[in-house]
Formats: structure tokens, sequence, C-alpha cells
């Protein structure tokens, strides 16, 4: 191992009221692979800001290469790259724009346009695995190669050190194996790489060095083999782990005991991607159903016309009514009446008005039906935002606060409350657990299952096999933009799951080596 | 991802020009019938001409479009204030070389805008606010400094105003413009001004200098208004300080013509420069028509509805023809 490359001591960092950092110690040297961890709201991501030159701390030395940095501009002259949680691209500008932003002087270009070109084509290709344009427009890309773009970004200035903040929450399976290959390449050449990730799982395989984060405190680094699960959530969570829960995260299993079952949801010949072949789909009421595929094989649209998001290309879709009879859906204010809601895992897009408050986040839907005299009861929507915010261990300070506050799994929490609040019949939720820590996720499991208890119907479209694994009754494994097959109850498994995702839903296939031929 | 023809490419590159160069056609036909003699050489001198001074002022309002500043209210003021301040230090006092006049002009033209972009850069007020409080304020000094059309300018500028054959002055004026737009267009600021303007966020934790840039973009826009009061100065021969207003608001109609995007990043001269001859045309077309005393409101007029209609097909044409393509596929 080489010299340290980063040295943090003492760093304290607070928004408003909010102490995002309390006392953080992190060192990083040359050839390692340091995965940051901690769950949301721990300060991991303002630790990683901090070391990019977004975020100036309020107290404590930050020391990167053994100079301070106080802007992004500085903190890449420095040798300091990072690739951010969202996917932050310019859109309207192209691919190879979007590689070599920030990199050019602002009179005369250091690369030439030709030169750009070649490189962000190249290296994309290498990172993607499929050729692409570099001169097309940078919003052509799916979302996962939108991410590739802004890790191509970091990659193309030779960083010594590269910090990865949640970069795999976009990308599917083969993807991350790809970024983690990436990793060890880059810390063979001898660059600090320093992961921030909630995916503690893959982590244990692949890290040199893990700091744990808690309450914006390091509360311990583990080294090589001490890095495990059961090691990491107890530190992050700062209880011991009890017997079942080290065997895994998120096997929670749910007493499912509903006779009834009667329909809430039918799809007769969906077509949600134009040119895909039909499928026909059934939710029933009290059962919790998995969408799973591989990035861009057509989930995330089915699952969005199904709830109204999205027009239907061809075939119905209809949802139970109050008097047994079914409501056809074909737009928004449809599934609002048919009681069908949709939450989106793309907070930041499709979730939030980043402009308002907590309060007014959560209230937003229900301002239409509490009323009294036509002004809004605000005492009602009130009492509703309390029972919210306590059965869902919401984590904020005052509801008058602006949502942007709050930490990403926290904004979650307030969306989903939202759309509880309205007493769904069918809830679908688009991966909405994207950059969310164990314990909220484990959180919104317990309350997606008394919410299926209730008796509504769900749908859990998850971009990680995990979290699907014991919450799940059946799992809809999509390919080619259409539902390919069901895994259902016991067979629920990784392996299973996975082989559906390439297209094997026989028993016997080899997922192994679907994966090496797919990278 | 799905290959590409070059021409499909254009196509796609420049499809936010559509609604302004349709228009143009548009009109020109129109414009063939109603008055052929604008087709002559004289015609087209004549019309660039008066097209010039708006193109100019247009292409400064694309900069700042770009950058993410939206709608430069203070673009038709500012062209107006170094009209009236030309006229009233520099020829009423009888100074009239091209050098002083061209460093006067283009100088003002800078240094307000980068005062702008200060405001906006470092105080971070909305710069909508900035530039309607440039645009009150500018309006209201150049009826202080000149308080009715009046001055003469030197000969050698009033000639930017006769355009007796198509290289008229004024056209080599516009000529240079766009040759250094196409110049300006391949540097690496430009790149860095659409940048910036198409996300911010993502340009700063990239390490490009926003505040400078935004600065620079908005000299540039200087630069260009300067060229536009300059222009505006040849066009008339003397000092007008109440056409403000009227210029900002042409100036805008011709920028969302041009499909120029408010929100930042997209859009380019392509488009702007035949919306603002468009804009033009319409005033132009309309004074075929005996209209008398109702002139003025019936261009207006006009304006809004021609600006809505053009913006309504081009956002139907391209979906109605991608619903053609889906089915096809």
């Amino acid at each position: 191992m080489g010299g340290s490359r980063v040295a943090i001591s003492q760093v304290a960092k607070s928004f408003g009221e909010t102490k995002a950092l309390r006392e953080v110690n992190f060192s990083a040297s040359a050839g390692e692979i340091h995965a940051i961890v901690g769950e949301n709201g721990s300060g991991k991501s303002t630790l990683a800001k901090i070391m990019s030159g977004i975020v100036i701390p309020d107290a404590g030395t930050v020391a990167v290469n053994g100079r301070t940095v106080t802007s992004p501009s500085e903190a890449l002259g420095n040798g300091i790259a990072t690739v951010f949680q969202e996917v932050l691209v310019a859109e309207g500008a192209s691919i190879a724009d979007n590689v070599f932003i920030g990199t050019q002087g602002l009179w005369r270009s250091k690369v030439s346009r030709r030169e750009q070109n070649r490189r962000s084509a190249e290296l994309l290709e290498s990172l993607i695995g499929h050729p692409i344009d570099p001169t097309a427009m940078v919003e052509s890309l799916s979302l996962a190669d939108r991410q590739w773009v802004t890790i191509a970004r970091a990659l193309i200035r030779s960083p010594q050190v590269i910090i990865f903040d949640e970069s795999t929450a976009a990308l599917d399976l083969p993807g991350a194996a790809r970024l983690y290959a990436e990793m060890e390449r880059l810390r063979s050449d001898g660059v600090c790489v320093i992961v921030v990730t909630h995916r503690i799982a893959e982590l244990t395989t692949f890290a040199d060095r893990a700091t744990v984060l808690r309450d914006g405190a390091d509360v311990g680094v583990l080294s090589g083999d001490e890095i495990t699960e059961s090691r990491l959530i107890e530190l992050m969570t700062g209880v011991a782990a009890k017997g079942g829960l080290a065997a895994g995260t998120q096997h929670h299993r749910r007493l499912s005991t509903h006779p009834q079952e009667k329909i809430v949801l039918r799809a007769e010949g969906l077509v949600a991607v134009p040119g895909a072949e039909p499928s026909d789909f059934e939710l029933r009421s009290g059962e919790i159903v998995g969408f799973a595929g591989l990035d861009g094989q057509g989930q995330a649209e089915f699952l969005q016309a199904l709830t109204g998001v999205r027009p239907t290309a061809a075939g119905t879709v209809a949802a139970l009514g109050p008097e047994g009879e079914f409501l056809p859906i074909n737009s928004l204010a449809g599934a609002v009446d048919a009681k069908v809601s949709y939450i989106s895992g793309d907070r930041r897009k499709e979730g939030i008005f980043p402009n308002l408050s907590i309060a007014e986040n959560f209230g937003m839907p229900l301002y239409r039906k509490h009323r009294r005299g036509g002004l809004i009861d605000r005492t009602a929507i009130g009492a509703k935002f309390k029972d919210m915010s306590n059965t869902l261990k919401l984590r904020a300070g005052a509801p008058s606060n602006p949502i942007t506050s709050l930490s990403g799994g926290n904004q979650q929490k307030v969306l989903i409350g939202r759309e509880l609040a309205q007493q769904p019949r069918v809830v679908a939720l688009n991966d909405p657990a994207r950059g969310v820590d164990v314990r909220t996720k484990r959180e919104l499991y317990a309350q997606l299952d008394t919410l299926a208890g209730s008796g509504a119907g769900v749908i859990y479209l998850s971009t990680e096999i995990d979290e699907l694994i014991g919450l799940c009754d059946r799992v809809a494994v999509f390919r080619d933009g259409a539902l390919l097959g069901w895994v259902v109850g016991q067979q629920i498994t990784s392996d299973r799951i996975l082989a559906g995702m390439f297209g094997h839903l026989e028993s016997d296939f080899d997922v192994e080596k679907a994966m090496v031929e797919q990278s | 991802m799905k290959p590409q023809s070059p021409f499909g490419r254009l196509t796609n590159r420049t499809s936010y020009t559509f609604a302004a160069w349709g228009l143009l056609i548009v009109l020109l036909v129109v414009c063939s019938i109603r008055a052929p003699y604008l087709f002559t050489a004289s015609g087209i001198g004549g019309l660039l001409v008066s097209a010039g001074p708006l193109v100019l002022i247009v292409m400064g309002l694309t900069v700042t479009a770009l950058v993410g500043s939206g709608v430069d209210l203070s673009a038709g003021p500012l062209m107006i204030f170094i009209n009236v301040t030309l006229v009233r230090v520099l020829f009423d006092n009888q100074i009239g070389s091209p050098a002083v006049v061209f460093a006067w002009a283009l100088g003002i033209g800078v240094v307000i805008q980068v005062v702008q972009a200060i405001v906006i850069t470092v105080a971070r007020i909305e710069p909508v606010i900035v530039t309607l409080s440039a645009f009150l304020a500018l309006s209201g000094i150049n009826l202080v400094i000149l308080t009715q059309p009046e001055g003469q300018a030197p000969r050698w500028l009033a000639e930017w105003g006769a355009g007796r054959s198509i290289l008229a002055p004024m056209t080599i004026v516009l000529l240079v413009a766009i040759v250094g737009w196409w110049a300006f267009s391949r540097s690496p600021l430009f790149t860095s001004i659409r940048l910036v303007g198409s996300n911010q966020r993502t340009a700063f934790v990239s390490g490009v200098p926003v505040a400078a840039v935004r600065i620079v973009a908005h000299g540039v826009s200087g630069l260009l208004i300067g060229a536009g009061g300059l222009a505006y100065t040849g066009q008339i021969a003397s000092g007008n300080p109440t056409q403000g207003g009227t210029y900002t608001l042409a100036a805008i109609t011709a920028l969302v013509l041009g499909g120029i995007s408010l929100a930042g990043g997209r859009g380019g001269v392509l488009g702007s420069i035949p919306g603002a001859i468009a804009v033009t045309l319409i005033s132009f077309t309309l004074t075929t028509f005996s209209l008398g005393t109702l002139a003025s409101f019936v261009v207006q007029l006009s304006y809004g509805l021609i600006l809505v209609l053009a913006l309504l097909i081009s956002v139907i044409i391209p979906a109605v023809w991608r619903k053609r393509k889906e089915a096809m596929a």
C-alpha cells in the first residue's frame, strides 16, 4: 500500500438544524479500495461531497494529496474525481461533451473534438460493453448508460483518487460486476478507490477496508476478512446482530394467509413497449408481486402502463372498483379513481416537489378530499402526517422544513406515506429502495406487508434481486419488453430469478456461465 | 443504439429551427405575391437593413438564453441606450471616427451586460428580475438623455441605412456577425456555455468555472447588442429614445420562434436568425395591406397569433410524425 492520499480529521458539518457530520476521521491510501458505509442520514454522502470540494466543512481539516480543497475544480485539479449518486448529465449536449465536461479550458481546447469523440467512444465501449455514438445526445441513452457516462467522466481525467458515491444504484447486475472489475483494475494501477455504498453484500467481496459511519461520526474501520455483513450491520445500526439477521439482510417473511384472493388488477394483451409481445397479468388482493428483469427489458414500462402513468401500445388494463366492477385504466386520472397508486424510485424527477415543505409534499393529493367549506382542513392533514411519520419512523425536523432537507430514504418514506394515506387498493412501487439503507428498507417491507395484509395488492419492481426474496409471493420476470414468466413461492431464489432474467426459466440453467458471456 | 444517417442526425439536431424556417418560407411566398419588388437586389438589401438591428440583438439574446439566464428583457433598451448616448455624447460633440464609435457601442454593451451578469451570479438574484430592472432603468435614462428623436449620425454610419444592393454595408455587418458566430460556436467556450445552461449543477461539480462562463456569455451578448445599437443608429441615422420596449418584445418573439430553449442549453442562431427575419417580414407584409392607423395594433396582434400558431404546429407535427413512425415500426 502506498502513502495516504486522503486524510480527514475532526470534520464537522451542519445544514441548518441538521448535524450531518459531528466529528469524522477518515483516511485512505493509494492502491486500496476503501468503502464508506452507513445508513441513510449517517453522513456518508456529505463526507464524499466534502472530499470533492462541493461542501465546505464547518470545522476540521481535509487534505487530498496533502492539500485542502474548497471547490470542485480545485478537487479535480488535485487529482480527485467523483461519480455522484444522482445521474448528473447535461441534457442537450452530446455524450462526448458530457464525458469531457470541465476538462477543457475556457478559451482554448486541450483535446481536439475528434480526439474527444474517439476517446469517449473507446472508454464507453469498454465500460458498457457495446459501441455507442459519442456525438449522439446524452438523453438518447438509458439511465444505466447515462450513469456510465458519469463514470467515464471521472475516469477520463486519470484521477489519483476516485470516489464512487452509490454509483451502482442505476446499474443492473452485470453492469455492477463490470464496475467492480474496473475498480479492481484501478486499484492495481495504484489509484485510491473510495466507494460510498449501501450494497453491503457486494462490498464484502472486494473492499480492502471499510469505514462505518453512524449519526455523523466514524464508528469503526474494518479491514480484510473483518468485513462481513453481520459486522457491518452491527456497526451501522449500533446493535449486535441477532441470530437470523446475519444470515441475510432482507429475508423478511410475510405471513400469507389470505384465502379470499380476489383479482384487484388485470391486464389483457398488454403491450407497454412498442413491438413487444402482448402479455396478460393478474394481481390478487393481499399479495405482493415482484417485477424483475435486466435493465431496460420493459419491466418499468409495464409497471407504468399498469398504473396509467404511461399510455399502452396495445391491450387493456382494468382495476377492481368499489362495487366489484372493473374500471378501465388508461390514464392517471383513471388510476386515481380506481385507487391505483404508483410510487417512483426516481424521487428527484417524478416524486417530490423540491420547493415545498415535508408536510406539503405529503398532503398534496389529500387537499382535494380534506376540505371544510372549500378550505383545506389542515388539522386533519396534520393528524394524518403525524400518523404517517410515526408508522414509517420518519427521521425529520419540523414538518415545515423543505423536503430537500431530508435524506433520500426519508424523502421516499414521505412519498410512500403520501400514497398510503389515500388508502389505495393497488400500490405499484418502481424501485423505491434505490439508495435507501438497510434499516429503512426493513421498515418499508414491514409497511408493505401490513398493507397487503389489509387486502391491497402490491407490485414491487426492484433492480436488486435480494429485495424480492422473502418479500414477494410471486415474481414476474421480464425480457424483451414482455412478461416472460413467473417464479413462485419457495422457488424465489436469486439463482432462479437471475436465470429468468437471461431468458431461462427452466431450473437447470447455469447462471455463472451466462454472466461471463454477458460481460 | 440505432445507427443514424448523417441526414437523420442533421434533421434531429436542427429540428428546433423548423418553426422559424417554415414561417419564413410562408412569409416569403406571401411577399412574392403581395410585394414582388422584395426579390430585387435593393429589395433584399432593404429587408436586411430593417432586420439588421433585430438580428443582432436576437443573436445576443441567444447567448444569454443558452447559458441559462432565460430571456434578457434589457436587450431593447440597452440597444437604445447605446443609440442615444452615441448621439448625445459623441455625435453632438462632432466625434465620429469609426474606431471611437465602435469602441463606445461595443464597450457599453459589454459593460452593462457584465454588470448584470455579476449581479446574477454573485448576488444570486433571478436573471429575469435583474434584466427587468435593467429594462426599466435604461428605458427611463434613455428618455432623460434624449427627450425626443433627434441628432445626426456621421456619414459612414448613415450609409448603413441605405440598402441599395445586396452587398450594402448592413449585409456585410450581418455576414461578419454570422462568421464570428460560426467561429464562436466551435470554441470550447461555446461548449461550456451550453453545458452550464443545460445543467448548471453538473457543470459545477465537473469543475467548469460556472460564474466565469456566465459572465463571459453575458459579455458576448453585450458585444452583439452593442453591434445591434450601431446597426440601429445606422438604420435611422439619428437617435430615437422610444423604441426599446418594442425591440425587446420583437426580440423575444424571434427567440421563441427560433426554438431556443428558455430553460437553457438548447438552440442556436440557425433558429433565431430566421426567427428575427420572419418577425421583420411580418410587419413588412402587413404594410402591403393598407391598414392606416390600425397598422401598429395589427402588427402586435399578428406577432402574438403567429407565435402561438407556429409553436403549436412545431409541437404537433413532430408528435404526429413520431406516432406514424412508431405505427410503422
